[in-house]
């Protein structure tokens, strides 16, 4: 591993089409000292997906274009395959399905407990640091 | 004397008196004295003038058809009954045959003469011998009646007799076109009356200057003025409502000055506190000069009409609110995440201000981020809430104002978007950027697009993904009004009248109540605009609207 994988392997990809809760996810990952790329249009993170391995991605299901289903779906089609933690601003079963059924994701509804939260991207990123 | 001297001696003698006669009858005629009165004493006078002669006069009915006894004051009763009813025609006596052929018809001897066939006998038992009649004319040349001379000697009438006729006849033709003028004129006020009477019509006259002014009994009764008070203009715009009567007012100046028409709709206020809507509609009427003498009108009591409309007003809106609260339940996944998402920020803010905070290494102007950020995504909670409420709201204030229905539909596809991204469909909007402005009602817009929207969302729902498509395109028709069309792709509408969902409970969905596109409809009339439905050709519906250009606005701003 050279030094700019070591950089990657500790960051986050945060993919919501809403600029502000985007940038407020931002800040509450950067308060705990968790480094973040983040992407307000899905399209734009699965061209970044395509060209660089990704570890973590905490992605909005609901978003304009490309949604958060079909990222799942590309997600588990990449080698090794990211830890993925779904945010949604509404309890949807289907997505639910969907998800669990692609690999173990953790799945937080809006607005959600933020240690909670800040706990699944930490224990996210250590076990895609041991893979 | 001799013979001769004594026929002289006898028209001097009476000539005083029938010039005098005369003018009494015309008299009479002039006073609207009853008609049988006036033909009878022309007939008697006619008879003064010649010995031994026997005169009548009959009246065509208005059918034009059959004759009615006139006078005939000499004649024997059961001739005067007989004539009586019966009808005019080519062979029918002297006066049924001028009558119908228009001229004077002169029967020498009735004993012999075949137009008096039928009436031989009966001549023969009053012992009449000939008879001259000659018809009556109206200026217009209408036949009114005839005027008949009777001898009991077979014979031809004399240059006196005829000359005696010229007059009677047009005495005659005076009198009975006065009555029948007359007669038209009291059934036209009877009718225009009763008509009046069941209308709640009141009539009045204004006289500006004599400053007095005259109404009907049930104008009086509308406007609560005892009969006995002496009116004028002040007096009855004093019964206008105060909001309204300045504006009453003005309109009656308006017309007096271009000596024009008179309309307006308001309130009147009784002085025991009851309100009563009236239509008043009024004219001005000039002398031969051109001044202006008086304005004429009617009052019309819409209370009832009006208390209906408000009625169904009130209905109507009930119906549209019910209708928009059933609409913000289709869309509650777009609610929820609307208002989810500025919390959702919020709260990671807030979270990530507290933190920095702990870790003791926050830098003042990222504080300072945090919180502005915090502030705005309030705010935009805010918004979301307002926006909502304003479509639940009543419509309390409906306030027209210019819109651009291209930011509107902008607007009302924001409102729900999570549950087109939801319902895996897609909107693509094709807008017309010279789309003229309309004046219309905010809200009410929007209630017509997000009923087109979960509709045209509803008809998709049953194909595959890729296929759930609706366009939403606007277009300008020549400036002069703004059209909104919502295709889709679904199953499409009845075949036969697709028109028929505009209809009230028609619905071909399971949970429809069959409301909506009826308000849609209502809405887009209420704004003066047309709305319509169709099979699109391939496959889907297609629903389009257009609303009028507001006024002095043919061109919009781009948008």
């Amino acid at each position: 591993m050279n030094d700019a994988d070591e950089t990657e392997a500790r960051e986050v990809c945060l993919v919501d089409d809403d600029a502000s809760v985007l940038r407020s996810m931002q800040y509450l990952l950067a308060s705990d000292g968790i480094k973040v790329r983040a992407f307000n249009k899905p399209e734009e993170f699965l061209a970044h997906a395509a060209a660089r391995p990704v570890n973590v991605v905490v992605t909005d299901i609901w978003m304009d274009g490309v949604t958060g289903l079909e990222i799942l779906a590309r997600m588990c089609a990449l080698s090794p395959r990211p830890r993925v933690i779904v945010i949604t601003a509404r309890d949807d079963l289907a997505a639910r399905a969907t998800a669990t059924a692609i690999g173990p994701v953790a799945f937080f509804i809006k607005p959600f407990n933020d240690e909670e939260f800040l706990a699944a991207v930490r224990e996210a990123l250590a076990l895609a640091k041991i893979s | 004397m001799s013979e001769a001297n004594k026929v002289a001696k006898g028209q001097r003698e009476a000539e005083e008196p029938f010039y005098a006669g005369q003018t009494r009858i015309l008299e009479m005629i002039a006073s609207d004295a009853p008609l049988p009165e006036i033909l009878t004493n022309l007939v008697l006078l006619m008879e003064a003038q010649e010995e031994g002669m026997l005169c009548s006069i009959l009246v065509l009915a208005v059918d034009g058809i059959r004759v009615r006894h006139g006078a005939a004051p000499s004649l024997p009763e059961a001739y005067v009954k007989a004539v009586n009813g019966a009808p005019i025609g080519p062979r029918n006596g002297s006066c049924g045959t001028a009558m119908y052929l228009k001229r004077p018809v002169v029967v020498t001897d009735v004993l012999a003469d075949p137009l008096w066939a039928d009436y031989r006998h009966l001549a023969e038992i009053c012992g009449l011998r000939a008879c001259w009649s000659t018809p009556i004319f109206s200026p217009q040349g209408d036949v009114l009646g005839s005027f008949a001379m009777y001898r009991q000697e077979p014979r031809g009438p004399n240059a006196a007799e005829t000359h005696l006729t010229q007059i009677a006849t047009h005495i005659a033709g005076i009198a009975i076109e006065r009555q029948r003028v007359q007669e038209t004129l009291r059934e036209r006020d009877a009718r225009i009356n009763l008509a009046a009477e069941s209308a709640d019509l009141a009539f009045w006259v204004i006289y500006p200057e004599q400053n007095t002014a005259w109404m009907s009994d049930k104008g009086r009764a509308i406007y609560g003025f005892d009969s006995k008070l002496a009116l004028n203009r002040d007096l009855i715009c004093s019964r206008v409502h105060p909001d309204e009567r300045a504006a009453v007012h003005a309109a009656f100046d308006r017309a007096c000055a271009s000596h024009g028409l008179f309309e307006s709709e308001h309130r009147l206020v009784l002085p025991y506190g009851k309100t009563r809507w009236v239509i008043v509609r009024g004219r001005c009427l000039e002398d031969e000069h051109g001044n202006l003498l008086e304005l004429i009108g009617v009052t019309i009591d819409v209370s009832a009409q009006k208390q209906a409309d408000l009625q169904l007003q009130l209905q109507r809106e009930e119906m549209s609110h019910l209708n928009r609260v059933a609409l913000m339940g289709e869309m509650t996944a777009s609610v929820a995440h609307e208002l989810n998402q500025p919390l959702t920020a919020i709260a990671n803010n807030a979270s990530a201000a507290r933190r920095f905070l702990e870790r003791g290494n926050i830098d003042p102007v990222l504080l300072q981020q945090l919180l502005q950020d915090m502030v705005a995504d309030s705010q935009r909670a805010g918004e979301v809430i307002r926006g909502i409420r304003a479509l639940v709201q009543k419509d309390k204030t409906v306030v027209r104002s210019v819109l651009n229905l291209n930011a509107v539909i902008a607007d009302t596809l924001r409102l729900v978007s999570s549950d087109i991204v939801l319902r895996e469909s897609v909107v693509i909007t094709e807008m017309d950027r010279s789309l003229p402005q309309v004046e219309a009602v905010l809200v009410q817009i929007q209630q017509v697009l997000l009923n087109l929207i979960m509709n045209a969302l509803d008809a998709v729902e049953a194909r595959p993904p890729a296929e759930r498509r609706i366009i939403i395109s606007t277009r300008s028709l020549n400036g002069e009004s703004a059209e909104v069309s919502v295709r889709d792709f679904g199953t499409g509408l009845p075949k036969d009248r697709p028109d028929k969902v505009f209809d009230h409970f028609f619905s071909t969905k399971q949970t429809g109540m069959g409301m909506g596109l009826t308000i849609v409809r209502s809405i887009v009339e209420t704004h003066g605009g047309k709305i319509g439905a169709e099979n699109a050709p391939d496959r889907g519906a297609r629903f389009f609207f257009h609303l009028p250009a507001a006024r002095g606005d043919s061109k919009s701003q781009a948008a």
